[in-house]
């Protein structure tokens, strides 16, 4: 049936993919001025003119990379970045962070509570346990323009919880969407996912696309060699629309509806959610400009597992932000804001109250200061922020870079952000004790090179201070014998190094190194052991590699590779061994055609991440056409 | 099994090795970004619109110039071959010295001075030639159409008061995705 369509669409028109590497100059010149636009100027994932500037730890995943790499879902995009911390808990829940702390293994990912996510400026972060619900975060991802993955504290811009790093997620436009794109895929662990997406002109200055996808994906292998019964899927569609009103002014609307069934242990979990969201930039001046941006986000879990009785949870989130940019004679770039947030939730039982209003006031101003002309650059800045946990909360930060030449980049920061109580720290234990806000005091120095021009490496070291670390104190009460409190304290040091090698016009490699290392201390004697791995048991080494190849005009040849250490035997949590491994995918490209057969964990039969699920060897085949 | 694995090790190793190694040689990637700039001066020839006594006859040869060391290799001439404009055969002329110039129509200018930028576009007045480049200030210089990018995506930026001033209509269509450029009073 897919292929039946596609063979239609195929003898009305038919021209040629523009993320294509290999383009000729005879097809370039037969492409409109609008798609020339969106054809990728250099391979190289990487933008040099943009990263040299910026003073912190970022790597940037391209849409591109992704698609090259055959991840067939966003969270397994994340591993493309080495700067963050991956482990696959079973067949939909996922930990990620940056800089450690990703929550007890055990708990399957769901306490990685310092990593702030955004999907085109949405947060996706939950006030529930603090962090994110990978299962539910799914984008289309030929749709997906890049994602931006800074490790270091991003409060000053971000907001509170970006304690450890900011993922953001960007979509490209509809204008870049344009035509038909359709794709189906079916294997042994990924059982089917087909896409759709139409994009088209409303307008001669509006336009559109909507989405469709849907997956299902298989269970993962106990290590009795059962299964693990967490056999779930996703049906998401969606929409974007830009608006060019004038030369000034651009209007963005976007919106997604989702619905997922989740195998928990063969009980039913069920998910749903639905957001839209819109963005109106005004240019005052090319160097003034201003953005409003509004969202909605509704999103409702049940978890029947958890408890004797099914644990719903609904969450009603409203945001508005309006940024502001400006410059003040030749030296003076100020960026400046204020937002305001307001959540409600409803649990159905376990937390007092079970419905919460949390507005969050926030304001925000940043100053970068040019202190010697495209050599040396001062950006200061804080965030202020109100929330009905704590009160006042401020996140400022100092950054330095150093642009001796075009080549070289020099940083360092220093910057404090904090973590605000969720609702698990600060409503499912009622004592006299107030949970009040982790907070961190992180200083980085980062070098960033690019010896020829084919080659960008980055390196960055840090070493992070935290506060009133969360902690499970013992409480002299015989119904709530245990409290959830601030008695731990925390320093972590590490480096992260990546690079990105354009080894030939047809061969690309890029990848990286993290080391880190952290250590945990009680401030107070009733700390529970178990408090120290409830924040994380986190690998010492990871190294990420991808190797992009175009073997001819056709026919594609990638490959990815990782190594994870050891996540060391806690007393709540057994050892997981270290693991290699790595995914190929390969392709043949011909006209608005691509079938590819992707191979992921190919190393071994099945191996652990974190938890006791092991995630099997996977093989899939994929169509995709467009038009 | 440890064999496999001591390979594997190996391979992440060299792979280690790879990165660290700064000795590199291979191909300019700068390629791609002028077989991409190729194609959008091609675009440009629809574009536009040159006053009548900028052809000596309705035969005469469109001609493309790149003054300055030539970025392009032969993508210029890949992209225009065969390929006429109302008629007019598509040429492409390398100039090193601005008073060579003649009978061009669009010359793309690969200078990254700014007073030798300032200097060609000088020499040029009174011709009707739409300047094309992507030196950052080459607007600023009096240039007409600059590439620039911004998301790995090229971006064009126009000085429609410079194409005005040489006579030389920018067609509302590549006006629309340009950023349109005013110059600092």
């Amino acid at each position: 049936m897919l292929l039946f369509l596609c063979l239609i669409m195929l003898s009305n028109k038919v021209f040629a993919q523009t993320e294509d590497s290999t383009l000729s100059s005879q097809t370039l010149k037969k492409l409109s001025l609008e798609e020339l636009m969106n054809v990728e100027v250099t391979s190289l994932s990487m933008r040099p003119e943009k990263l040299t500037e910026v003073a912190s730890a970022i790597q940037v995943i391209t849409g591109e990379d992704i698609h090259r790499s055959g991840v067939t879902r966003l969270p397994e995009a994340m591993r493309l970045a080495s700067n963050l911390q991956i482990a696959q808990a079973n067949s939909h829940d996922f930990a990620i962070t940056a800089r450690g702390f990703n929550g007890l293994p055990a708990a399957g990912g769901i306490l990685a509570n310092k990593l702030q996510v955004t999907i085109d400026g949405r947060s996706v972060y939950t006030p529930l346990l603090g962090g994110v619900y990978w299962d539910v975060q799914n984008v289309m991802l030929p749709d997906l323009d890049r994602v931006e993955v800074v490790s270091g504290p991003g409060g000053t811009l971000w907001g509170a919880n970006a304690v450890n790093g900011v993922i953001n997620v960007v979509s490209k436009t509809a204008k870049e969407t344009q035509g038909l794109y359709v794709s189906g895929a079916s294997g042994s662990f990924l059982q089917d996912q087909l896409s759709m997406r139409y994009g088209f002109r409303l307008d001669s200055n509006i336009f559109m696309r909507v989405y469709a996808q849907r997956f299902d994906q298989r269970n993962t292998i106990l290590s009795n060699g059962n299964s693990a019964q967490d056999a779930w899927n996703m049906t998401q569609g969606g929409f974007r629309m830009d608006y060019y009103m004038s030369k000034a002014n651009t209007l963005t609307v976007q919106g997604d509806v989702y619905a997922g069934n989740e195998n928990d242990s063969a009980k039913l979990n069920v998910t749903n959610g639905q957001n839209i969201l819109a963005r109106f930039t005004h240019d005052f001046s090319p160097k003034s400009n201003l953005t409003i941006k509004a969202y909605y986000d509704r999103t409702y879990r049940t978890t029947p597992n958890q408890l004797p009785q099914p644990f719903n949870y609904e969450l009603n989130t409203f945001d508005l932000d309006i940024q502001h940019h400006f410059v003040i004679g030749k030296r003076q770039n100020i960026l400046w804001g204020v937002g305001y947030r307001f959540q409600k939730d409803n649990a159905s039982q376990s937390f007092t109250p079970l419905s919460r209003d949390m507005p969050l006031y926030s304001t925000f101003i940043q100053d970068e200061i040019s202190l010697v002309p495209d050599r040396l650059k001062l950006t200061i800045g804080s965030k202020f922020l109100n929330n009905v946990f704590t009160g006042f909360e401020y996140q400022p930060s100092a950054r330095m870079t150093f642009t001796p030449n075009k080549r070289h980049t020099v940083w360092t920061a220093v910057s404090r952000a904090v973590r605000i109580p969720s609702r698990f720290d600060s409503d499912i234990t009622i004592t006299p004790i107030k949970f009040t806000s982790e907070k961190v005091i992180a200083y980085e120095l980062g070098y960033r090179v690019r010896p020829v021009d084919q080659l960008t490496l980055s390196f960055s070291t840090f070493y992070n201070r935290y506060y009133d670390l969360r902690s499970l104190d013992s409480f002299p009460s015989v119904t709530t014998p245990i409290v959830v409190a601030n008695s731990q304290m925390a320093e972590s040091y590490g480096f992260e190094f990546s690079g990105n090698f354009q080894a030939t016009d047809w061969w690309r490699v890029r990848g990286g190194y993290t080391f880190f290392s952290k250590r945990i201390w009680s401030t107070s004697s009733g700390v529970f052991p178990l408090s120290v791995e409830f924040e994380g048991v986190d690998p010492k080494n990871i190294v990420s590699l991808q190797s992009i190849m175009d073997l001819s005009n056709n026919l594609q040849f990638d490959l990815t590779g990782r190594y994870v250490d050891v996540l060391p035997q806690t007393i709540a949590s057994p050892l997981v061994p270290s693991y290699y491994t790595f995914d190929a995918r390969i392709a043949w490209v011909f006209k608005a055609f691509e079938i590819s057969l992707v191979g992921q964990n190919l190393l071994q039969n099945q191996h652990t991440e974190v938890g006791t699920s092991q995630i099997p060897r996977t093989v899939y085949g994929k169509v995709v056409c467009q038009f | 099994m440890s064999v496999l694995r001591k390979r594997i090790h190996r391979y992440f190793l060299f792979m280690l090795f790879i990165y660290s190694s700064t000795i590199v040689c291979a191909q300019a990637p700068t390629t791609r970004e002028y077989q991409i700039k190729a194609a959008f001066i091609f675009n440009f020839t629809q574009f536009t619109e040159f006053p009548a006594g900028s052809f000596s006859s309705p035969q005469a040869p469109f001609v493309i110039g790149v003054l300055g060391k030539n970025p392009f290799g032969s993508y210029l001439e890949q992209t225009v071959a065969g390929e006429t404009v109302n008629g007019h055969p598509l040429v492409i002329q390398y100039y090193s010295n601005t008073d060579d110039i003649k009978g061009c129509h669009i010359l793309f200018i690969n200078l990254t001075d700014a007073n030798k930028i300032e200097d060609a576009i000088d020499k040029l007045e009174g011709q009707n030639i739409l300047t094309v480049g992507d030196a950052p200030y080459f607007l600023n210089n009096g240039g007409m159409i600059r590439f620039y990018t911004k998301n790995n995506k090229m971006q064009l930026q126009i000085n429609l008061e410079a194409a005005k001033a040489a006579n030389v209509v920018i067609s509302s269509k590549l006006l629309r995705l340009a950023e349109i450029f005013t110059p600092a009073k």
